[in-house]
């Protein structure tokens, strides 16, 4: 095993210190000299014709500087995420969601920008909108969309002969699953602080997950060249997905370009809960064919997926739900199908996971209803049916590293002491009943073929022997610089105190994509790498001429000069002067991009990843019949990180994976009645303290990936995956009961065991 | 509105505010002080990112109005390290990796402080309940829990040496 001297090894996070004392600026701490308070108005229904927006009283009021609506906008108004690009940034006709907006606002104090949008008369010709996703999916439905349809996509992932394969099955089994709407809750608020520069060019400070995307949307809306336009990101408060598409940062450019001053825009609690994107709800409709030694051999499932009337990044979204569907088996039939459906509910897009949670809830329920069914262990079914490198999945892909899958799973069965389980403690007080439930997954890294999926990373080796790393990864918490910086350290082999991250600056640092589906470690990462090499060549080269040894035996690790381990009395600083003298590069930067050598056969769904990591979880619960509370006892989550390059951070991040899978399993679920949300603070809206916390045990394996840095591939989504099918098929375990549908509150669980009840009297039974 | 004058001690200095009588603590400190290590993440007293410590005791800065807090001493974030050295606790915050993005740490870190004042030797049961109203959505509850404890062996070990 090679012997790192950075990689894996324990550093404080980059810039902690700034966090821990409270320097760390985040978009609402910036408060430049002059600057204005933004504000958006938002419309009072969430399906209406507006027939009257009318903004000059508002205009007249003392400190309002600018109201702008959409004639206003001097470029394109359009977010412009996706094609169609059918999200305007200002709305002036129709209402198609609470959280679209009808003007944006900049004014000299908080209550003046308020009290304009109060003076801004809207009249509205209410419209009976469609907020029921099987409703909406009817012909004669009212249509969100005049001009297409309320399906707008119906993606079809064929793999073998589905109908054969379910006449060889002795048994099948049909499920219907149901996901929530669910809310990202990152503490920090979107929000963004914009400014002319003295050179005219627009900077705007975004808490967002794409800068370099930012800097697009926001030359096209203002009219400017991208070259004008600058994005920085400061510290990032959490984003989980939330922040993937742009939010206000379009909206703080426009105003600060309207009035010509600095404009600062965070929108509150309740305004961020009812406006951004959200997790989709999704209906699976699962059926199983499995044959009596337990294998499967069919599956045929069918996603309904609620969008909301926005495209954004729906139908992405509803292609991963598809092509996850299978969960990390190997079924050599199946028939996948996701529907991208319109209404006139939240939005939804990015969130943590990208539908392969939604895909996996139903998957894991569904294995352990197939174990009931033929009375087998849900370990051996799932180690019956498991991946293995080698194995052919749905979307065509070969599993290149599969041997996760078992590893994980055999780890999480031995850790929580599966096969231990008596039925002693099942029952500890005549209302309280004990279950367990496991669940595995299977994750997909980067974006999927013929998606662009790449970064660049510069590096700068100082005359000091220090090193600058520019990347233009946001890091909202999740540890990428850290990452990186340790990456970078590693490969040109100084110590990771020498390493300065400059954090993403579209005049400074180049594109590396968005921070999004677990990909930075694996496309940052080698992205430093080949940056690191010709600059790792020059100093060894330089070491080389100054010892005149033979560069074959010389290594540079944590800043010192090696000679087949024998410590050389020269520095790294005095290598990079000479290198400098010689005319050597002490400056790359470095380019990758997802590579995807597997040929697929023509027809074959085209955005199929390729890069997979495998997990289990395993839950203990309480269950007390008469609340319907559940509690979480105990959890085991095993997850392969190919690598772990920081172990405090890998360990934060399945952690949190874990704590934010709780929530959705348990207490996490948007109410939006008629297209309003009910519950639209943290008052209502529960996510879990640190009281709900259950006694966790994590455990990370290591099987190297290839073409990975470091063999490292990815750990900010997947923990979260496993964890509410796991809970959901501990609480079936403790009650006795098959449920179908999460959040597992106190009235579903009461619901379940009443109707559970009657059902049995009327059976006689 | 009219102004009137506050006298605030915050992190042992004497402010004397000219203010509106509908700020709330947490506006003086982030508006008019630009003491913006104190967050604001809901507005309402849900999330705990903006705790403070108005004599020893444990707030939300959002719920308090500044009037509330005339004459007495207000501690926050910025008043844990002293002369440039890090607060134990920021210390041990660091090295447990007791955050993830950073938003709730600053009232995640004067819950801590407060419980420690009051009670030197929490259990992590304490420790728990003392940050119940600390909301942190990446979820490193239980690196808290152990930062917080670490200082405690720390503490207690240096008084038994």
């Amino acid at each position: 095993m090679t012997d790192f001297s950075v990689i894996g090894k324990p550093t404080l996070a980059k810039r902690s210190h700034e966090i821990v004392t409270g320097q760390a600026h985040f978009c609402p701490d910036i408060h430049l000299p002059g600057s204005l308070v933004g504000k958006l108005l938002y419309p009072k229904f969430p399906c209406a014709r507006i027939t009257r927006l009318d903004v000059r009283s508002a205009r007249k009021l003392p400190g309002v500087v600018t109201i702008l609506t959409a004639a206003d906008i001097p470029g394109e108004n359009s977010y412009l995420y996706t094609l169609p690009a059918d999200q305007p940034l200002l709305i002036s006709d129709m209402v198609r969601y609470q959280g679209d907006m009808l003007a944006a606002v900049a004014a000299e104090t908080e209550e003046t920008a308020q009290a304009a949008l109060e003076a801004i008369k809207v009249e509205y010709e209410p419209l009976a909108g469609v907020y029921d996703v099987i409703e909406a999916m009817q012909s004669g439905a009212r249509q969100v969309w005049p001009d297409r349809g309320n399906i707008f996509d119906h993606l079809i992932i064929n793999h073998g002969e589905i109908d054969a394969g379910f006449k060889q099955a002795d048994i099948i089994i049909e499920n219907t699953y149901y996901t929530p709407l669910v809310e990202h809750a990152f503490l920090e608020t979107e929000g963004a602080v914009a400014y002319l520069d003295e050179n005219g060019a627009m900077v705007v400070y975004s808490s967002c997950q794409a800068p370099h995307r930012d800097r697009i949307q926001i030359a096209r809306a203002l009219g400017m060249p991208e070259n004008k336009v600058r994005v920085i990101t400061p510290h990032i408060g959490g984003a989980f997905g939330g922040k993937d598409e742009a939010h206000v940062q379009i909206h703080a450019a426009l105003l600060a370009q309207a009035s010509g001053r600095p404009v600062r825009l965070i929108r509150s609690r309740e305004e961020s809960i009812l406006t951004h994107v959200k997790r989709h709800p999704v209906i699976i409709r699962y059926r199983s064919g499995l044959t009596r030694d337990g294998k499967l051999i069919a599956v045929h499932a069918e996603a309904i997926g609620d969008t909301g009337p926005y495209l954004n990044a729906g139908r992405d979204v509803m292609n991963f739900v598809a092509a996850t569907l299978t969960g990390p088996y190997f079924v050599p039939n199946a028939r996948l199908e996701a529907y991208t459906v319109f209404t006139n509910n939240p939005i939804c897009g990015a969130m943590r996971g990208y539908g392969i949670p939604q895909a996996s809830f139903a998957c894991e329920a569904q294995m352990d209803a197939l174990a009931r069914a033929i009375g087998m262990d849900p370990l051996e079914i799932r180690m019956l049916n498991g991946l293995e490198t080698g194995m052919q999945v749905p979307t065509g892909v070969t599993i290149r590293e599969g041997r996760g899958m078992k590893v994980c799973l055999q780890e999480a069965a031995h850790l929580s002491g599966w096969k231990e389980h008596t039925s002693e403690i099942h029952h500890p007080a005549p209302h309280l009943r004990r279950g367990w439930g496991m669940a595995s997954i299977w994750f997909s890294i980067g974006m999927g073929r013929n998606i662009p999926d790449h970064a660049t990373a510069t590096l700068e080796m100082t005359l000091d022997g220090s090193l600058i790393l520019q990347t233009g990864a946001a890091d909202m918490g999740q540890g990428a610089h850290t990452v990186l910086a340790q990456i970078a350290a590693e490969a040109i082999g100084v110590k990771f105190d020498s390493v300065k991250v400059i954090v993403p600056d579209t005049d400074l640092t180049f594109d590396a994509g968005p921070s999004v589906a677990s990909r930075q470690t694996f496309i940052s990462g080698n992205a430093v790498l080949k940056a690191a090499q010709p600059i790792h060549e020059a100093l060894l080269q330089t070491a080389s001429d100054l010892s005149g040894l033979p560069v074959e035996i010389l290594q540079l690790r944590e800043g010192m000069v090696l000679a087949e381990g024998e410590l050389l009395s020269l520095t790294m600083s005095e290598l990079a002067i000479k290198a400098m003298e010689q005319n050597r590069r002490l400056h790359a930067d470095g380019f990758y991009a997802m590579e995807y050598p597997e040929q697929l056969p023509p027809g074959s769904y085209p955005y199929a990843p390729s890069v997979f990591t495998f997990g289990t979880q395993v839950a203990q619960v309480l269950v007390d019949i008469e609340t319907g509370q559940v509690t979480l006892e105990k959890l085991v989550a095993v997850q392969d990180a190919g690598k772990v390059i920081n172990p405090g951070g890998a360990r934060g991040q399945v952690e949190g994976g874990v704590i934010m899978g709780l929530g959705y399993a348990l207490m996490e679920e948007l109410l939006v009645d008629q297209g309003t949300t009910q519950n639209s603070n943290f008052g209502t809206y529960l996510i879990p303290t640190a009281k709900d916390i259950p006694g966790l045990m994590v455990k990370i394996m290591e099987i190297p990936e290839p073409y990975a840095p470091f063999g490292a591939k990815g750990l900010g989504e997947p923990p979260l995956t496993p964890t509410a099918p796991a809970i959901l098929n501990a609480v079936v375990d403790a009650i006795g009961i098959p449920l179908f549908r999460i959040p597992l509150t106190p009235e579903r669980i009461l619901t379940a065991i009443e109707t559970h009840a009657l059902m049995n009297l009327q059976n006689g039974s | 509105m009219s102004e009137f004058e506050l006298h605030l001690t915050i992190n042992g200095v004497l402010h004397v505010i000219q203010a509106e009588p509908c700020l709330t603590l947490l506006d003086i400190l982030r508006d008019k002080l630009n003491l913006t290590g104190t967050k604001e993440g809901c507005g309402v007293g849900d999330c705990g990112a903006c705790v403070v410590l108005i004599n020893g005791q444990a707030v939300n800065a959002c719920l308090v109005l500044a009037a509330q807090a005339e004459g007495k001493q207000v501690i926050t974030v910025e008043g844990l390290a002293q002369d440039g050295n890090l607060h134990p606790l920021q210390q041990a915050f660091a090295e447990k990796w007791a955050f993830q993005c950073g938003f709730c740490t600053p009232g995640m870190l004067m819950s801590c402080y407060a419980l420690l004042l009051n009670n030197p030797d929490p259990t992590p049961e304490d420790i728990r309940d003392a940050i119940t109203g600390n909301l942190c959505r990446c979820g490193t509850y239980q690196s808290v829990v152990e930062a917080v404890l670490s200082t405690v062996k720390v503490s207690r070990k240096a008084s038994h040496d």
